[in-house]
């Protein structure tokens, strides 16, 4: 079913096509997080941010890939989750970050969801190029 | 018709839930807790609040638990419970840290909102004014030099600058006493509470121990709820005493206003007495514009204390 692949210790890729793929990359990203030693709450939200970029991708971009990465500097630990699509792109993008754009009813889910649930969190879209989102969360 | 929509709704949820919880028992996997993160974000966007999820988590998990489990399998199942849950609750972690910051917002909003009231209140009391005065000046001066009938005629416009001057004047109290910046919280009170006691006939003391400089907003707002409470009290409590008083608490300020007066009459204030309703109406939209709280009951031994919480910023 889902292809991917864990090809390095601290990273996985997952390509992103279907629901299913979502469950993989969540599965993915909860696995690594848990080794780079995150608490249980924060696996699920890791895991629910994973949630919110990959519909994102399924839904605007039929297909695309997030790589989970763990990082271990010297000062901090952490997980990095990218999501890329090469989909149509967002030519606002400050108006998808605001609450209620793409999810209705302004409840605050979707992007702007994963970005409260995350520490850093980047966008990056060019129309008719694609998007790519750049989250990170650190151990606590 | 909407209530029964939105049971229909919360039973298919709640049904979709134990199953999901079923089979996250039976298989202890990510799809399932993919399921539950779904199943919480379906639960959000249709209304239903964390109560309700803690409610429908325990009734799937009383269908779940009906058989009995070995000592180590128990321990399983509780784990499994619990991580469901989680999973389903983190969208409304999501929507509760968006409220968080749309609340931070909202404050500085409010304190932007106030300092634009603060400057329009003060070009109208200082400058609008000034320029009044100007113009009853040059009025006076041409009346000066004008047949004694003429001048009578100016004698009506210029009552009419009076008339504007004091609008203008009251324009500018709504919008920010200017007493506050002229003097400061705890001596406009003081003041607040003199010119009362002269027009109404009661005691006022007032009372303040306040150790940190308050914001504009949270100064206004004391001032108007103390104005309405006391203007309340002079209306309807037959009181001889008011005692305000304005105490800074660890990271809260707590002011209450109580009287010795005749007492609450609570249906008074649901149904006849729409005056004192209205008063209280605002002083409660102004209190939990600010995050506060309110509480209005009776005074020891005798009279009404009204008691208002309003958290500081950190």
């Amino acid at each position: 079913m889902a292809d991917h692949m864990a090809d390095k210790d601290g990273e996985a890729r997952v390509r992103i096509r279907s629901s299913a793929d979502i469950m993989a990359a969540r599965q993915q990203g909860r696995a690594l997080a848990s080794q780079g030693g995150f608490s249980s709450s924060d696996l699920s939200i890791i895991a629910s941010a994973i949630s919110e970029v990959a519909q994102n991708i399924v839904q605007y971009a039929n297909s695309g890939e997030i790589i989970i990465t763990l990082i271990n500097n010297t000062t901090k630990k952490g997980v990095e989750i990218v999501a890329a699509d090469q989909g149509p792109g967002i030519g606002d993008v400050s108006r998808v970050m605001r609450d209620g754009y793409s999810t209705g009813k302004g409840l605050g889910i979707g992007l702007p969801g994963a970005k409260r649930l995350m520490d850093e969190f980047e966008i990056a879209s060019e129309v008719g190029k694609g998007t790519t989102v750049r989250m990170k969360k650190w151990v606590t | 018709m909407k209530g029964t929509t939105v049971n229909h709704r919360r039973r298919e949820l709640a049904h979709d839930y134990a199953l999901g919880l079923q089979h996250y028992l039976a298989e202890p996997e990510e799809p399932a807790l993919a399921r539950a993160h779904e199943l919480g974000r379906k639960a959000l966007t249709d209304g239903l609040g964390v109560l309700e999820m803690a409610t429908i988590q325990s009734q799937a998990m009383s269908s779940v638990l009906t058989g009995s489990f070995a000592d180590g399998d128990q321990a399983h199942v509780l784990e499994a419970l619990e991580k469901f849950f989680v999973e389903a609750l983190t969208p409304f972690e999501m929507t509760h840290r968006g409220f968080w910051e749309a609340n931070a917002v909202l404050h500085r909003l409010n304190d932007v909102l106030e300092g634009q009231a603060k400057r329009i209140a003060s070009a109208l009391h200082d400058e609008a004014a000034q320029l009044l005065a100007s113009v009853h000046l040059a009025l006076a001066d041409v009346a000066s030099r004008l047949p004694p009938d003429r001048a009578k005629e100016l004698q009506a416009a210029r009552g009419l600058l009076d008339q504007i001057e004091q609008r203008l004047r009251n324009l500018a109290h709504e919008l920010r006493p200017p007493i506050l910046d002229d003097l400061g919280l705890v001596p406009a009170l003081e003041f607040l509470g003199d010119s009362m006691s002269k027009r109404w006939g009661f005691r006022v003391m007032v009372q303040a121990s306040i150790e940190q400089n308050l914001s504009a907003t949270v100064e206004t707002t004391l001032y108007r709820i103390t104005r309405e409470a006391l203007t309340n009290i002079a209306k309807h409590a037959k009181a001889t005493l008011a005692r305000v008083s304005l105490q800074q608490a660890a990271h809260q300020i707590v002011c209450s206003i109580r009287d010795d007066g005749v007492g609450l009459d609570a249906t008074a204030l649901v149904n006849g007495n729409r005056s004192r309703g209205l008063g209280l109406l605002e002083i409660q939209e102004r209190t939990a514009a600010l995050g506060g709280s309110l509480r209005l009951g009776p005074n020891e031994p005798r009279g009404t204390d009204l008691t208002i919480e309003i958290p500081l910023e950190r």
